[in-house]
């Protein structure tokens, strides 16, 4: 038998009304005029993707999920085994954003208790038809206390970067759980330097 | 012909594949070295470049070579499409180039074309 090559592996869904851009977000390619490629026609169900983190090999597999799908019809089996969750509305559409607390409702009552969230606001390309402020993203997430960041599909912004740290979130809980298992807070400490080097220059 | 019909014996190694297996477009990781196993027969794959016109019946053309994978979870990166009779097609997980091989739902393993992707 071959070894196994990863150390773990976690299972996210990309969740949101439909039209937020969640299948872009998984499934980048854009067709031209005259030629499609097969796999587009078909469209991507999910993907694995390996990351390191801490030293770590980890695979993602990611799901989107079907358009018609609407809040109030999703149960726990649409859930099950879903480690992540990445919730996205469309900064350009005021009802998406409303929603995301629906979703959030039905993500306490049929997921998993300890599923990771981070609510995405994407389309942020797209400034000139904004109708939902930043500030509301980081309101609604904050009280939640749940991970925010604004991405856009079609220009790539914080896309990858969204999955590895919804990974890495999830991988704080499962090392928290192991006694003796050291949290590298490298990371974070960079990101606490950027901050401080930040205010340095508004002084 | 293609490269890898020719040279695709100096790709194996005790029936694995001796280097890493990566999309021939953009260079993604899709295998390590020595976690597939060769394996041929023939098999009709669609075309990557499809005519807008015959989007219901695939142009496809006739592979024989392929990296087998038991378990889903040994690629680096790929991706799946949605289900198509018992098979779903698989794609480099970042350019969405593919298909480059196939996962049989019968018995759950996946088959990457040695002609859809590139050695390093
Ligand atoms: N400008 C811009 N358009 C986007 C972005 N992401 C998605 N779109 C567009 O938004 C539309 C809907 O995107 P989809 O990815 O199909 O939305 P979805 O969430 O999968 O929708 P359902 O499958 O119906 O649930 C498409 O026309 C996309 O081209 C983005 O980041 N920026
Ligand atoms: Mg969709």
């Amino acid at each position: 038998m071959a070894k196994k090559t990863y150390d773990l592996l976690f299972k996210l869904l990309l969740i949101g009304d439909s039209g937020v851009g969640k299948t872009c977000i998984l499934f980048r390619f854009s067709d031209d005029a005259f030629t499609t490629t097969f796999i587009s026609t078909i469209g991507i169900d999910f993907k694995i993707k390996t990351v390191e983190l801490r030293g770590k090999k980890i695979k993602l597999q990611i799901w989107d999920t079907a358009g018609q799908e609407r809040f109030h019809t999703i149960t726990t089996s649409y859930y099950r085994g879903a480690m992540g969750i990445m919730l996205v509305y469309d900064i350009t559409n005021e009802k998406s954003f409303e929603n995301i607390v629906k979703w959030l409702r039905n993500i306490d009552e049929h997921a998993n208790e300890d599923v990771e969230k981070m609510i995405l606001g994407n389309k942020c390309d797209m400034s000139d038809k904004r109708t939902v402020s930043k500030e509301r993203g980081e309101t609604i997430a904050r009280e939640h206390g749940i991970r925010f960041m604004e991405t856009s599909a079609k220009a790539n912004i914080n896309i990858d970067k969204a999955f590895n740290d919804l990974a890495e979130a999830i991988l704080d809980k499962t090392a928290g759980r192991e006694p003796g298992d050291h949290v590298d807070r490298v990371l974070v400490d960079r990101k606490q330097q950027s901050n401080t080097s930040r205010s340095c220059c508004n002084n | 012909m293609p490269v890898c019909s020719e040279n695709y014996e100096s790709e194996i190694a005790e029936g694995r594949n001796c280097r890493s297996v990566k999309c021939k477009f953009c260079g993604s990781v899709i295998l390590s070295p020595s976690t597939a196993t060769f394996a041929s027969f023939e098999f009709q794959l669609p075309l990557i470049r499809q005519n807008k016109s015959n989007e219901t019946e695939p142009e496809t053309e006739t592979v024989s070579f392929f990296w087998s994978v038991s378990d889903m979870y040994t690629f680096q990166n790929v991706g799946f499409s949605h289900t198509v009779g018992n098979n779903k097609y698989l794609a480099c997980a970042d350019c969405e180039a593919g298909p480059i091989g196939y996962h049989d739902l019968t018995n759950k393993t996946s088959f990457v074309a040695l002609s859809r992707v590139q050695h390093s």
